[in-house]
């Protein structure tokens, strides 16, 4: 059952940080948005499905997926825009579909491509979103406005894309609500302003509020997410950590010839077990050689001395980043299903 | 109930309309009763002598619409006002969510604390407020021409009239005199208050109903084509049934037949009739003067609960 909507926070008397644990507190297991089983059908097609989340209050919550993935589907119901075929979803324990509008009170949603009143000037839109939202704070909105740089007294007619979502962005990164939801925040923005958006999100996050941001580069999830999921064909198809992904890293190298037998057939010891993934490759631009790649996980120190013990040659080791799991998760989904331990 | 800054954007985005229809209706009644004034009784009389033929088109009978205040009352079958009305209800009414859904505005909109129910509900009245005033500024425009407008009117020597062959013979030879008049000596605009009220249950059955298809749909450019095919479908059928006799059942299948200003005029006028304020018929009238408005008006009404439904459940699709 959903506490009252009258017991959920606010920031009206107290700063968004507060609000924003104090938000997180009210949820089941300190996570703040739960869906369960989450489920979207269009006749037969599934625009999501049995998709269970869970987001821990005051992190940055990545999702990644190809277009049609199920993202915006996803961010749609928990807003209440979509109605589940099945499954529930819950933020800050108010049902996202019963309790719709008080779940909207602690949020703040940036669409994909957010449109505004046409017949606003940038300054009016401001203040009635500002009024709509009772965390709203138009003195905030308007100093994020001032810091993309964007003229205010201009008419959204006469804006561009570009304006337009930074007018987006400071209606929303203004507002003091517990939970900022981002669809591609960045879309449509130049280097510059991109890096204050992801400053903006970081900071955020410093005040306690959580993060949802969907994005599909790559990049920007990296820079500001503490956790990440890959959405694919509107199925949950990984989750994880980002702290791990930056323990994780690979490792090409060439293989002698006259090891060869021994890369395949020493085993890899007993105390490295699991860490490290060997797969041997020839690479089409230097037909005639033998390469292996591997992929570990964890501290690489007790790895070296085994590495060094195959003598391999011209080896390079680079953090192993999201587009390695990205590519990864497309080659999982068609063999394998997340295992739930991975979801979760 | 209602929100208040939802409602203060829907007027700031309204308004140019609105001033656009409120202007054109105000001038368009005062000019009218002006026009009124501009041709004498006998000349119009006898144009209308002309078309005798085509009586059964005409709301009211042409021996009533031959009196001021029956011309007067005409105003409100006019084409402008109902095109103006018209348009009111159908830009506002099909914008509420099909619009906002086209521009893509639904979506920061809803991200809002706001329930859908509220935001119908404050688009409601702002658009309904809207269309009260616009009536009431051709009431207005009727009552400012009415104390304005002086003519002159040609007064006829007196006659007497042969018993059997029914030809009257003047006493005088001497020319017809003309009087000058005030319009309000011939007509009341208080006796158009009831046409006032169909004039606004007419529009706000359209409202109601182009809120109920914009509710439903997602392209404006749909709904406004769907509201308009209806109202054609509704005219042409009560032409019909004006035209052809074995067609007359069309007459109970469309909602114009609710809108009747001119004959809630005569009603008003006539003095054998207990007034035109009742829902109950008197004499052999079918329904009492004041329950076509209120069939339109429930209709309204019914078609707005309808939309409430229909948009409280529908999944918002993303913009296009």
């Amino acid at each position: 059952m959903s506490p009252d909507p009258a017991s959920v926070p606010h920031s009206d008397a107290r700063p968004a940080g507060d609000a924003a644990v104090a938000g997180a507190e009210d949820a089941d297991g300190g996570a703040l948005v739960q869906a369960t089983k989450l489920t979207k059908r269009y006749g037969d097609f599934y625009a999501l499905r049995d998709c269970t989340v869970s987001v821990p209050a005051g992190e940055v919550f990545g999702l990644l997926g190809p277009n049609g993935a199920g993202k915006t589907t996803l961010l749609r119901l928990l807003l209440g825009y979509l109605f589940p075929t099945s499954g529930t979803a819950t933020i800050a324990g108010l049902d996202v579909t019963h309790d719709s509008v008080a779940v909207r009170r602690l949020v703040s949603y940036l669409p994909g491509e957010a449109r505004l009143p046409r017949h606003m000037r940038g300054s009016d839109v401001l203040q009635f979103f500002a009024e709509m939202q009772p965390d709203g704070d138009l003195v905030r909105s308007r100093r994020v406005a001032e810091r993309l740089e964007l003229d205010l007294d201009r008419r959204v007619a006469f804006m561009s894309t570009g304006m337009r979502q930074k007018l987006a962005v400071a209606v929303v990164l203004g507002a003091r609500t517990p939970l900022l939801i981002l669809d591609e925040p960045t879309a449509n923005l130049d280097p510059t302003v991109r890096s204050a958006i992801l400053e903006m999100v970081s900071d955020a996050q410093n005040e306690g509020r959580t993060v949802i941001f969907s994005s599909h580069v790559l990049a920007e999830i990296e820079e500001v997410c503490t956790r990440v999921i890959f959405l694919r064909r509107g199925i949950l198809a990984r989750g994880l950590r980002l702290d791990t992904l930056k323990q994780r890293h690979r490792i090409f190298a060439q293989i002698d010839d006259q090891i060869d037998d021994q890369i395949d057939g020493v085993p890899v010891p007993d105390a490295l077990r699991g860490l490290v993934e060997i797969q041997p490759f020839t690479p089409a631009a230097a037909p005639g050689t033998r390469w292996v790649r591997m992929d570990t996980a964890g501290d690489l120190a007790p790895l070296l001395s085994w590495l060094d013990s195959l003598r391999l040659k011209r080896m390079r080791i680079e953090p192993l980043g999201l587009r390695a799991i990205y590519d990864n998760v497309h080659d999982l989904v068609r063999s394998e299903p997340a295992s739930d331990e991975e979801t979760s | 109930m209602i929100d208040r800054v939802l409602c203060k954007k829907y007027v700031n985005q309204s308004m140019l309309l609105w001033l656009a229809c409120g202007l054109a209706l105000f001038a368009f009644s005062w000019m009218r009763v002006w026009v009124v004034s501009l041709l004498d009784m006998q000349q119009f009389t006898t144009i209308i002598e002309q078309f005798r033929d085509f009586e059964k088109f005409s709301p009211i009978a042409f021996d009533q619409l031959v009196t001021y205040t029956g011309r007067v009352g005409a105003t409100f079958d006019e084409p402008l006002i109902i095109i103006c009305v018209v348009v009111w209800c159908v830009a506002r009414g099909s914008d509420v969510v099909s619009g906002e859904l086209g521009r893509g505005t639904l979506e920061m909109l809803l991200a809002q604390p706001i329930s859908r129910s509220r935001l119908l509900l404050s688009h409601a009245v702002v658009s309904t407020i809207g269309l009260l005033g616009l009536c009431l500024l051709v009431w207005l425009g009727m009552w400012i021409g009415i104390q304005l407008t002086v003519f002159e009117e040609t007064v006829q020597p007196p006659t007497l009239n042969i018993p059997f062959f029914n030809i009257p013979i003047p006493l005088s030879s001497a020319e017809p005199e003309t009087v000058t008049v005030r319009m309000s000596e011939r007509v009341e605009a208080g006796i158009f208050a009831p046409s006032v009220v169909n004039l606004f249950t007419f529009g706000f059955f359209l409202l109601g109903l182009s809120t109920l298809m914009s509710s439903w749909d997602r392209y404006r450019w749909r709904t406004i084509g769907l509201v308009i095919a209806f109202y054609v479908l509704q005219t042409v059928m009560f032409g019909l049934a004006k035209a052809a006799e074995p067609l007359a059942w069309l007459e109970h299948l469309t909602f114009l037949t609710c809108y009747r200003p001119q004959q809630l005029t005569v009603t008003m006028m006539d003095p054998d009739v207990p007034g035109v304020w009742r829902l109950f018929p008197a004499g052999d009238e079918a329904l009492g003067p004041m329950m076509y408005p209120l069939i339109l008006f429930a209709l309204g009404l019914a078609a707005y609960l309808a939309a409430f439904q229909v948009f409280r459940r529908r999944d918002l699709p993303a913009p296009l």
